[in-house]
């Protein structure tokens, strides 16, 4: 830990309530609307806290996951919807990281695509296969609009 | 012949193109470099470099995105590689088997060559 840094408790009770308007990203050709810019905002302070607390292997890890999850709650989870918000919680304890993302969406059918790998030529559908790459444990609610993922950092960060 | 563009740089030789994005390949940035790699498709790119020393972050969109602009780029007979990417993001290239279909390299080069 180097001074003046917070302690890894800091980042416990990290809540934003953005609010996250309409997005469409849709590989190849619809635009995204510039509200992803509001998700970009949560990077930087989520890549200060965490320099002096993970390798940047495992940094690496956590933002993608974070990114996968709040791009998808604002492109698919809020839809064309302005008065959506997209809610964010993350916790990192005892070198466990927990990410919870819900949007006010109707939800998707994980069960049925919880199996599936995108074409490696698909320009698109790579979001799922990155959370359970790189997630310890994958958990959607029961109508899909909530996702928690857990990466336990505690094996390979020995140096 | 070098272009600055808002968030890419784009050298040309000849029909070659190197494009350095000026920050990470993800959702948010993705529009303005899609528009920047199909300027360059729309000028008869035949070797597209796309130089990550900027780059410290791809998403499932920035992949999307270069499938995209590769397939594009085979389609029409050119071809795309990307070079200078961080130990990080070449894994991840590897476990999403995105470098099965164009080169990727930590090191220097452009899409004819990239060094290994």
């Amino acid at each position: 830990m180097h001074a003046g840094e917070p302690p890894l408790s800091a980042i416990d009770r990290v809540h934003h309530r953005d609010r996250l308007g309409p997005a469409a990203g849709e590989c190849p050709d619809r635009l995204a609307d510039p509200t992803l810019d509001s998700v970009e905002s949560i990077f930087a302070e989520f890549r200060r806290r965490l320099r002096y607390t993970l390798p940047s292997k495992a940094r690496f890890a956590a933002e993608l996951l974070l990114r996968e999850a709040l791009t998808n709650a604002v492109i698919h989870g809020s839809g064309a919807n302005p008065a959506m918000s997209v809610h964010c919680a993350i916790r990192m304890r005892d070198r466990k990281l927990i990410i919870a993302v819900a949007d006010g969406g109707p939800g998707f059918d994980w069960h049925s695509q919880s199996g599936q790998t995108a074409d490696s030529a698909s320009c698109s559908g790579r979001g799922l296969e990155i959370f359970r790459k790189f997630a310890t444990r994958v958990r959607f609610s029961a109508r899909g609009n909530l996702v928690t993922l857990v990466k336990d950092f505690k094996e390979g960060l020995t140096p | 012949m070098t272009e600055q563009l808002k968030n890419s740089v784009v050298t040309w030789n000849d029909r070659n193109a190197i494009v350095r994005p000026a920050g990470d390949v993800v959702a948010a940035q993705v529009p303005e470099l899609r528009s920047t790699l199909r300027d360059a498709l729309a000028r008869g790119v035949q070797e597209m470099t796309i130089d990550f020393s900027e780059v410290e972050m791809v998403d499932s969109t920035g992949l999307g995105l270069l499938i995209s602009a590769h397939n594009s780029i085979s389609k029409a007979g050119g071809r795309l590689a990307v070079i200078h990417a961080s130990q990080e993001i070449l894994e991840l290239f590897r476990s999403m088997r995105i470098h099965q279909h164009f080169p990727v390299s930590q090191r220097g080069g452009t899409a004819s060559g990239v060094e290994q």
